[in-house]
């Protein structure tokens, strides 16, 4: 069921999503970021966990640009759970693939020149849920999620 | 991006969404100013920027390594609470960047900074 998901997740990207940004472009790392924190901020997300989500969301789409040159980002609001709503964050490219997982999510590890290499370690750190599935010469599925702190 | 000069200081207050280029623009721009005013220090006021990534973070950090080997220090201020909750969650930490609270202790601590500077 999960490999069914991250097939058409691959092959129909535009699917019961509420925001789909294309990644094709250094500019499009801030829309999706903004449009990302918009969402958040309409799922009455609290100020702090807004930014977690734009933050993580602005990793995910540079990730995107920079190994794959193009993706998408596909975010949706997740309402089951009318006492604890929340937010799904898809991140999906036919990209080069990661051929080590666990060491991508090494903080510190990077294959780029410049940088922290704290972009993938972060998001897990700052989403609630993270699962990233990779083929290499195939692509790369992230999802991530968040669910609304109820005080 | 405005670079005002304020005594022996560059003052940067960010006011616009940061994405990538725009910061690299800005490091050009900040490392040609320096050169130029010959500035003691910069002090970039973030207190507007609401999302600070790690990229952000890396060239705003490489930013101040190349100030400091052009002899000028830099000092941030101005982090706003999430951004500040964010950045410690994800584990960065900024090198050769001073942090102030807010504006007028930026202009303290630069002020500090020139008179250690003079002494060596």
């Amino acid at each position: 069921m999960y490999e069914e998901r991250i097939t058409s997740i691959i092959e129909d990207p535009a699917q019961e999503f509420d925001i789909v940004v294309r990644i094709t472009r250094e500019e499009d790392i801030a829309v999706a970021r903004q449009m990302a924190k918009q969402l958040a901020q309409e799922i009455g997300f609290s100020l702090a966990d807004v930014t977690r989500i734009a933050t993580a969301v602005s990793e995910l789409a540079r990730n995107i640009y920079r190994y794959a040159r193009q993706g998408r980002i596909m975010i949706r609001k997740r309402l089951e759970d009318r006492d604890s709503p929340g937010i799904e964050v898809i991140a999906a490219d036919r990209g080069p693939g990661i051929p080590d997982i666990e060491l991508v999510l090494t903080r510190g590890y990077t294959t780029w020149e410049r940088s922290l290499g704290i972009g993938l370690s972060g998001v897990k750190r700052l989403m609630d849920s993270f699962a990233i599935h990779s083929e290499v010469g195939k692509g790369t599925v992230v999802i991530t999620g968040k669910r609304r702190r109820t005080f | 991006m405005p670079i005002m000069r304020v005594g022996g200081y560059l003052l940067v207050p960010i006011q616009i969404d940061l994405d990538d280029r725009t910061v690299g623009r800005l490091q050009q721009q900040l490392l040609k100013e320096i050169e130029r005013t010959r500035a003691r220090a910069v002090i970039l006021d973030v207190r507007m920027v609401e999302v600070i990534d790690s990229y952000i973070s890396y060239t705003l950090s490489e930013t101040a390594v190349m100030a400091r080997l052009m002899g000028c220090r830099t000092v941030l201020c101005g982090i706003q609470p999430p951004v500040a909750l964010t950045l410690a969650q994800m584990g960065v930490t900024l090198q050769e960047v001073a942090v102030a609270r807010n504006l007028e202790h930026a202009l303290v601590l630069a002020g500090s900074f020139q008179e250690r500077d003079k002494g060596v």
